[in-house]
């Protein structure tokens, strides 16, 4: 059974390299859903796979569909443990073609579990309407699918930011693409970055506007690398945790958004002696 | 080891533009508005105001502009955040060019979103809130005619929601006839409640993410 901060291991193999990740991830209501007594309706899931293989996936459900949470919450478990189960049975793809074919069997799999819940609670399947961000990132690659917005950025070894995703929007900024929306799985947004990544990020759109430089959609490094430094420096988990939850509650944060809030990072540290091609 | 940095101090925000939402109320001045009908609206505006000056994010993204319609069409307040919206205090004279007042408006906003896009200002679909006590008057039909016809194609477009009110005595089966929705009739003079209705209206659309679908507050001052 999965919640909407489950986390944790898939499998105990031993590490085949000495690299981990270490990810601090949290969900945080917004103040318009608490005004009107609605819960947070974002939701996360992460978990390592061979400790050098992180699975991350994001979601953000409609404000407007009754039980926008709960489609967050099945979409994000279902699509990384499709990636999860994948690892486990079979080898790890080395080629991007293969890569994204695994992130669309996910978000497949994210559709039909949506859609099934839909059919067992008799309700439309737009009352479950969800965006779906989904992120496996390993030393040397990270692959990404997106529907709807919120985006995916990632900090290479030389301190290089870029996004790997872009928010899509409609024509109205409260207006995205759902993963029940026709045509969504065909317009997901899926790709490979090669590289090696020091820390990723994913968040949803409650932070678009103050992580993104609008409209072309740059990352703001200076709203990211504090975080990446905080999840580098701090091993305690829980301490990481308690601050960038406490940040995102905060009334700075408030008075640019008042939508739900979630912000993933991950960091890979790496053993020493493999300290990744770029480093000194 | 390094020293773990405090996110409050060291985080630093995208300095973005705010996405707008802009609302064009569209007010009928004509004579029959004369007396306690226009003190009221007059009210309304003041409540209007003070009741979006509460939320600090519609403070920076509801944008209004105020256009009265008698027998001339008047830009009394071009659009301005709601801290900078001074209410006015209207007058009733003349007939009623609805049709050339909705003309207006709709030629507001697109000259509006004209001017948000070069500088990579996101909005939200514009809104106009026609409230009148009557039907259009002393205009061509055709300039009736080709205004319900605007209206119905940006509505269906989704490059506008067009809210029309009645109030006491209007013509509400010929506003039915201009606007796409269904016009909604004031009770009484209950202008207060409209427009603390169209405010937390306004404030959920500033933040809200509908499929397509306004999720509106349930209005408790009129009736369909």
């Amino acid at each position: 059974m999965c919640g909407e901060e489950a986390s944790g291991e898939v499998t105990s193999e031993r590490p085949r390299r000495g690299d981990r990740w270490r990810v601090v991830a949290a969900s945080v209501p917004g103040t318009r859903h608490q005004k009107r007594q609605q819960p947070c309706q974002d939701a996360h899931y992460w978990a390592t796979v061979q400790n050098d293989v992180l699975v991350a996936a994001v979601a953000d459900g409609a404000s407007s569909a009754t039980l926008g949470k709960v489609g967050a919450t099945l979409a994000v478990c279902a699509a990384a443990t499709t990636v999860g189960v994948h690892h486990q049975r079979t080898v790890c793809p080395d080629n991007d073609e293969a890569w994204c074919q695994w992130l669309v069997d996910a978000l497949h799999a994210a559709h039909a579990t949506v859609v099934a819940e839909a059919q067992a609670r008799q309700v439309p399947v737009r009352e479950l309407a969800t965006t779906l961000i989904l992120v496996v990132a390993m030393p040397a690659r990270v692959a990404v699918a997106q529907i709807g917005d919120g985006a995916v950025v990632v900090s290479d070894m030389a301190g290089n930011l870029l996004a790997l995703t872009v928010p899509q929007n409609g024509a109205y900024p409260n207006e995205t693409t759902f993963l029940i929306s026709p045509n969504a799985l065909t317009a997901a947004q899926v790709g490979v970055w090669r590289g090696s990544p020091k820390h990723v990020a994913a968040f949803s759109d409650g932070l678009q506007r103050l992580a993104l430089q609008m409209p072309d959609g740059h990352p703001h490094a200076p709203f990211f690398f504090p975080f990446f430094q905080l999840v580098e420096t701090v091993p305690a988990a829980r301490e990481a945790q308690g601050q960038v939850e406490a940040f995102l509650g905060s009334q700075r944060v408030r008075d640019r958004t008042d939508d739900d809030v979630t912000l993933f990072i991950g960091s890979l540290i790496r053993s020493s002696g493999d300290a990744g091609p770029m480093s000194l | 080891m390094a020293v773990a940095p405090k996110l409050e101090e060291t985080v630093e925000f995208a300095e973005n533009p705010e996405p707008r939402c802009p609302c064009v109320l569209l007010l009928d001045t004509s004579s029959s508005m004369r007396g306690a009908p226009i003190e009221a609206l007059n009210e309304g505006l003041r409540v209007f105001k003070t009741d979006l000056m509460h939320d600090v994010l519609a403070v920076k993204r509801v944008e209004v502009a105020v256009v009265t319609f008698d027998s001339e069409v008047k830009v009394i307040q071009d659009f301005v955040t709601v801290d900078h919206l001074e209410t006015p205090t209207l007058t009733a004279q003349g007939y009623t060019h609805m049709g050339g007042a909705i003309h207006r408006a709709l030629d507001m906003l697109q000259a509006r979103k004209e001017q948000y896009r070069p500088h990579g200002i996101a909005y939200y679909r514009p809104w106009v809130f026609m409230i009148t006590d009557g039907e259009p008057q002393d205009e061509p039909d055709d300039v009736v005619e080709h205004a319900a016809q605007r209206v119905k194609e940006e509505e269906a477009q989704k490059r506008v929601a067009f809210f029309a009110v009645g109030v006491e005595n209007a013509n509400m089966a010929r506003l039915a006839q201009i606007v796409t929705r269904t016009p909604m009739k004031l009770q009484g003079l209950n202008f207060v409640h409209l427009f603390v209705w169209l405010s937390a209206s306004m404030q959920a659309v500033a933040q809200s993410r509908p499929e397509e679908q306004l999720a509106l507050p349930p209005p408790d001052w009129g009736t369909l």
